[in-house]
């Protein structure tokens, strides 16, 4: 049904023609550029005080852009929580990811006009958001809309219920899902070797009858090529696909957790000679299709781009207290009503 | 000055401690230099700059503990300027004239520095237009939380009487301390005078003191000791080791005067005025005021003749020394004018009886009559 050996395309880009698809490619690897720098940023931000606990997507920057150029505007995501880069390609702008990350409630309004307003918000609970997708996909499957769930996980997840759950009745039900898991290696501290004995995540397919696809996390290319089939099969009610894109997490878990406690050095440093950003910008470059000079004006841009956002991020206005309420029902239930009205006399000032 | 204080960098822990600094005092850094790197309960977390600026001061060394929202480094920059905006500051409630000046003031974890308050939205808000501060609240409402009656009632307190003021630092500890010492010692005090007249001008009073201390503990080695009144047991002190209490304008310190039985006068003195100077230029590390074995208060340099000072657990006695005075003397039926100095013994009853302390008292007058 499936090889072990995750699909790779890497090897075989220099034997494409020049009529493919670089622009997508350069546009791809623009973005994975975009949101390391973002990236650091946010840690850094999360350092001096000014965000939250940050989820980095460092080491996953081939699998949250390979999900965003896949998705086309009437499809669904229902992300985890390392897809900041998904969330941007889909119409988030940059500063709203790191209001989020800052527990404002106004960074998960997203943008009217933009394919994200379909979306849903980042998901902490390990493996909920797979029984969500799975209703958006019966829903979808019931309206007849030619639309795919793209639903993500990480390793760890994939030992919940919910998992099991949502994979069994996309199965049974035919339903147009995608749950992609970003098999970093690391579920907090445990290792994929005590996380499942299976031969691999994608293997657990099987037992859903479903199609299970390995998949190199840090080959762009083919993120694209598998994510691209997986869905365009979901919008043809041609059935679910589990897909494991097998990658590295060179990251913290995040910004409360130090990996160096329970990770060697050298299994680190090993994996940051398959990183994704290097990988793809030296493919492009090897192909003639990316220069030095564009790479210097892209890292600017990249840091402006950046730069902005922190700036629009820290100028917001602050909340006020009813936002807790507004941001988080479309109809504010009856019961909570007097609560809000207590909440509104006494507004002007910040809720700790 | 813009100060930056410790962030909460872990979900809600408190506390850090200084691995390393990587900049010094007169170094210029960038946005996202790394300044320093620090230890969790969680993780070793390197902080960067989160503006670009001159360091001016460092506020704690490698091996310091610190608590979120205390300070960690000041920038250069223009004193009581709009520029005072801590950055990353998650505590200065008090201080911040207008929520737009801190706009970063999220939390996501416990409210730092402070122990958990226990109220609604609603009421904090009301507080922060009242001007009230939450923290020096008792709530009335249950569990301790706080209600609205409590903020207005403390809003018009503090219209009709001005803020109070939280005691920090060396006050604080000795409120608590005396608070604790108040509530478990049973003192009793006995006063007595000795006739120092026939010392010479340039007696060094506080060794003659420690000397009769030592005399006293030669004759009543029970007076030197720890008692634990939860279990009711004593453990009598060989070694003497003196705290001598020193006033500063920061408050009451009490170093701590090692072995005072086995030391050569001009050693004590020596040991004496280290202590001072440390206590006075505030360097003086935590060990130096902890494991005194009985306590001398020298009040007398300051004035006041008797007095009945505060015994502190599991100590069991502590000796004051009043101001000289002058009196009549009678000598072989002739007057004359005789100089007096007054010495009180508090101890601690639940520790020693009258006679042991009487005993004591008695050989420390002997010495010093000497």
């Amino acid at each position: 049904m499936f090889s072990s050996a995750p699909y790779t395309m890497h090897e075989r880009l220099p034997s494409l023609d020049s009529n493919s698809d670089w622009s997508r490619l350069i546009q791809a690897y623009q973005a994975m550029a975009l949101i390391r720098c973002f990236d650091k940023k946010a840690v850094n931000l999360q350092r001096t005080g000014q965000l939250g606990t940050y989820a980095s997507c460092l080491g996953a920057e081939a699998i949250t852009v390979g999900a965003g150029l896949s998705l086309e505007n009437h499809d669904y995501f229902v992300p985890y929580y390392r897809d900041h880069a998904t969330q941007y390609l889909r119409g988030v702008p940059l500063y709203q990811i790191l209001q989020y990350w800052g527990g404002d409630e106004r960074g998960n309004a997203f943008p009217a006009q933009t394919p994200a307003v379909r979306d849903l918000p980042n998901c902490v609970p390990i493996a909920s958001q797979l029984t969500q997708a799975a209703g958006i996909a019966t829903k979808a499957k019931l309206c007849h809309e030619s639309a795919a769930v793209l639903a993500t996980c990480g390793d760890g997840a994939t030992s919940r219920g919910d998992f099991y759950e949502s994979l069994n009745v996309a199965g049974v039900w035919q339903l147009p899902l995608v749950v992609m898991v970003n098999n970093n290696q690391w579920a907090i501290s445990v290792p994929g070797r005590l996380q499942t004995a299976s031969q691999s995540i994608a293997h657990k397919a099987e037992a859903a009858g479903i199609e299970g696809i390995r998949v190199d996390g840090n080959d762009l290319p083919a993120m694209l090529d598998v994510l691209d089939y997986a869905l365009d099969k979901a919008r043809h009610g041609k059935g679910a696909t589990l897909v494991e894109a097998v990658s590295y997490r060179l990251s913290d878990h995040t910004t409360a957790d130090d990996a160096s406690r329970y990770r060697k050095a050298s299994e680190l440093h090993a994996a940051w000679q398959r990183e994704p950003v290097a990988r793809l910008r030296q493919a492009l470059v090897d192909a003639g299709h990316w220069q030095a000079d564009q790479e210097k004006q892209w890292q600017t841009h990249c840091q402006q781009e950046v730069d902005k956002a922190v700036q629009t991020y820290l100028q917001q206005p602050p909340q006020v207290p009813t936002d807790m309420l507004d941001y988080l029902y479309e109809t504010l239930p009856e019961s909570l009503q007097a609560q809000r009205t207590v909440l509104s006399e006494h507004a002007g000032g910040r809720h700790a | 000055m813009p100060y930056f204080t410790l962030p909460d960098l872990g979900e809600g822990l408190q506390e850090a401690e200084v691995v390393e600094w990587h900049v010094k005092e007169g170094d210029t850094v960038k946005v996202d230099d790394l300044l320093l790197s620090v230890e969790t309960a969680k993780a070793i977390v390197d902080i960067p700059a989160p503006k670009e600026g001159k360091v001016a001061t460092l506020f704690v060394q490698n091996g310091d503990l610190i608590h979120t929202g205390e300070p960690l480094l000041a920038f250069e920059g223009e004193e009581g300027s709009g520029s005072q905006t801590v950055v990353g500051n998650l505590q200065s409630k008090e201080d911040s004239g207008t929520d737009a000046d801190n706009p970063d003031q999220f939390v996501v974890g416990a409210v730092a520095g402070s122990p958990a308050i226990q109220t609604t939205p609603a009421i904090r808000s009301l507080a922060l237009h009242l001007g009230v501060a939450l923290e020096q609240l008792h709530g009335s409402g249950p569990g301790g939380t706080i209600t609205i009656e409590d903020v207005q009632q403390q809003a018009s307190l503090k219209q009709s009487h001005g803020d109070s003021t939280p005691l920090k630092g060396v006050a604080r500890s000795m409120a608590k301390a005396m608070a604790a010492a108040g509530q478990q010692v049973v003192p009793v005090s006995l006063f007595d005078q000795v006739s120092v007249r026939h010392w010479p001008e340039d007696t060094d009073i506080t060794l003659r003191l420690i000397r009769a201390i030592v005399a006293g503990c030669h004759a009543e080695p029970a007076v030197n000791a720890w008692f634990d009144g939860e279990r009711l047991s004593m453990r009598i002190v060989e070694k003497v080791d003196l705290g001598i209490a020193v006033d500063t304008p920061d408050g009451l310190f009490v170093p701590v005067l090692r072995d005072v039985a086995n030391r050569e006068p001009a050693d004590l003195r020596d040991g004496l005025n280290h202590l001072r100077r440390d206590v006075e230029q505030r360097k003086i590390p935590a060990k130096e005021l902890q494991g005194a074995t009985l306590t001398l208060s020298n009040f007398g340099t300051l004035g006041g003749r008797f007095a009945t000072p505060v015994v502190v657990p599991p100590q069991v006695a502590i000796v004051g020394a009043g101001k000289r005075f002058s009196q009549p003397g009678i000598k072989k039926g002739e007057l004359f004018e005789d100089v007096q100095l007054p010495i009180s013994l508090t101890f601690d009853h639940r520790a020693l009886n009258g006679g042991q302390a009487a005993r004591f008292l008695a050989a420390m007058l002997a010495e010093l009559a000497r």
